[in-house]
């Protein structure tokens, strides 16, 4: 895998707006003509370059791609956004649309990520080392579809709206969420192993989705109804995968954990699932 | 025409095999116990197409590190003569053995990318959910998309697999084992039946792995169209007109083995084989066939043995 790094120099304090920063676009590239994409910086246009130190090497295929932004750039937007394949490292914090609409490859943010990280995700990993903001996974507004596929996961928090409008795809959040997460979902599976706050799941439809809530619950929707405590096998999949590809080993705490399940909401008519690890 | 192996001759002949389409499926449960009941219970009557509805057997144990949900597993092979007569006893078996069998969870064990078909086994079972059948979809545009279902159950939650592979195989994979004693036959039989055992792949669908009474194609009887292989029984060696009992052969065992490809099947026969020679008081080994009429498989005992 050749590596491209990109050290960020000087960037402005309004957002800027980096697409261009996927192993899709670079590939194929030489440096000169990387250091010469737009980018945009409100009703302006600049170079890669004029934000960029731009080094090292470029594949022939996306696939065999390495992006790594050396260092902070939480003002950066987009950054692999829409990529299909290869990697991208971010060693610091990225802005908001981080790997939004991404079909495939990796991108891993050492630290924190703002507003609509992996929104409308239809494939590949996107892992966040600290917190990621709001609307993580979701839908943008005026769609009916979040997530369709792929893996989200945050080791700190995630802010409201995670996983909204969610269709298919897992998000991990291995601290706490906001209000509203999984709201509207129809299917897919978000797993909280930290504090869930109120609404979770509001409006969700079902289609085999469902919230797992392995920390502190808020509360529940008086639209969601109890139906038993017990041990579902298909959760062990789940946790093991959790181990054994994303390196989670707490998700083994819950391996034999009873859960109850809650299905709802009730309000729309939906047959999602929350399921609650009993405290053990 | 025969050659010696460890003391004992072994006939230059071939065990004449026929294809099937076979399927490979994984059952899980709390403990080894349970997961054992429900691959016992599903490979119940099982033994031949000749009056079974299909060929069936355990593969296996599978320790539970290699299993989809971390549980102990037996792996369970199934054999029809076609699609659609391989779907439908696994529909049956699996509807009526593993998913009333408390605990466990199935899963497909031969991979899409090996098998043949895909069919639509769990598919079909979720019907039983009557409803409440809940649909699992995991490792969308991530790892490899993977498709469950999970029935509700008096117990708690069944769990299947939507899709289950299956391939074109073999079956009919043999050697008969002659002792002089039934005593030294049978023991070389079980040990045979151990070293099969140890190649994945392959099944022994006869109680024990053995079939003693073995089988031939019709009967003098009009009705009938199987009967026992009376050329291979001691007890008629000298009233039968063309016995092929040697002399010395009080007692004949036959091993049967299908497996997903005639690798296995060869490998499986040829440590049976060398297996039961280990064995005191064995006298020949020879195999089944109907001289290359029935089967399209021929596998010869000096060929799976590397030319012994």
């Amino acid at each position: 895998m050749k590596e491209l790094w990109l050290t960020p120099t000087q960037l402005p304090s309004i957002p800027v707006e980096a697409e261009v920063i996927s192993p899709d676009v670079v590939t194929g590239k030489t440096l000169k003509e990387i250091e010469g994409f737009k980018v945009y910086v409100g009703n302006a246009t600049y170079r890669l370059g004029e934000f960029f130190e731009v080094e090292g090497e470029v594949a022939e295929t996306a696939a065999d791609q390495m992006i790594v932004v050396d260092g902070s750039v939480q003002t950066v937007k987009y950054i692999g956004a829409k990529m299909t394949a290869g990697s991208i490292l971010v060693k610091g914090c990225a802005g908001m649309h981080t790997g939004s609409q991404m079909s495939g490859g990796e991108l891993v943010v050492e630290e924190n990520t703002r507003d609509w990280a992996g929104a409308e995700m239809k494939g590949g990993l996107l892992r966040i080392g600290r917190d990621s903001r709001n609307l993580t996974g979701a839908a943008y507004r005026g769609s009916s579809e979040g997530m369709t596929g792929g893996c989200i996961v945050v080791d700190g928090d995630a802010g409201v709206e995670a996983g909204s409008f969610m269709r298919r795809g897992m998000i991990v959040v291995r601290g706490g969420v906001g209000p509203f997460a999984g709201v509207h979902m129809n299917g897919g599976e978000i797993f909280v192993f930290g504090r869930a706050s109120r609404r979770l799941g509001a409006e969700a439809k079902g289609n085999g989705g469902f919230i797992a809530c392995l920390g502190e619950v808020e509360s529940i929707l008086p639209t969601y109804l109890y139906d038993t405590t017990y041990t579902p096998a298909f959760m062990r999949l789940y946790l093991r995968q959790m181990r054994d590809e994303l390196g989670i080993e707490e998700s083994m705490n819950f391996i034999d954990a009873p859960f109850r399940r809650y299905r709802g909401d009730l309000a729309v008519g939906g047959n999602a699932e929350i399921l609650i690890a009993e405290k053990r | 025409m025969s050659f010696i192996l460890n003391g004992v001759e072994i006939e230059d002949t071939f065990a004449e095999g026929f294809s099937m389409w076979g399927s490979r499926i994984i059952i899980t449960a709390v403990n080894r116990k349970w997961a054992n009941v429900a691959a016992t219970t599903m490979t119940g009557f099982a033994t031949s197409v000749i009056a079974c509805d299909c060929e069936a057997g355990i593969e296996r144990e599978v320790p539970p590190e290699e299993t989809p949900d971390g549980r102990p597993g037996t792996a369970v092979m199934v054999f029809g003569f076609s699609r659609g007569r391989l779907t439908t006893p696994m529909l049956n078996r699996i509807g009526q053995c593993v998913l009333t069998c408390p605990t466990t969870a199935i899963f497909n064990g031969l991979p899409e990318e090996e098998a043949d078909e895909m069919l639509d086994v769990g598919k079909s079972l979720r019907f039983f959910g009557d409803g409440y059948q809940v649909k699992m979809r995991m490792d969308d545009g991530w790892l490899g998309r993977r498709r469950f279902w999970r029935i509700p159950v008096m117990e708690g939650e069944f769990l299947v697999e939507e899709k289950f592979g299956a391939k074109k195989a073999v079956a009919g994979g043999n050697f008969l084992v002659m002792g002089g004693t039934e005593a030294a036959t049978l023991e070389a039989s079980e040990r045979a039946i151990d070293a099969i055992h140890t190649v994945p792949g392959v099944i022994t669908p006869f109680p024990g792995g053995l079939c003693r009474s073995g089988s031939k194609v019709g009967s003098t009887y009009a009705f009938l169209r199987a009967s026992t292989n009376t050329p291979f029984c001691p007890a008629i060696k000298h009233s039968f007109p063309t016995s092929q009992v040697p002399e010395g052969a009080n007692s004949v065992l036959e091993v049967v083995l299908n497996g997903l490809d005639e690798d296995s099947v060869k490998r499986a026969m040829a440590a049976g084989i060398r297996a039961a020679t280990e064995v005191e008081g064995i006298r020949r080994i020879t195999a089944v066939n109907f001289g290359g009429k029935l089967g399209k498989y021929q596998m010869g005992l000096r060929e799976a043995l590397g030319g012994a």
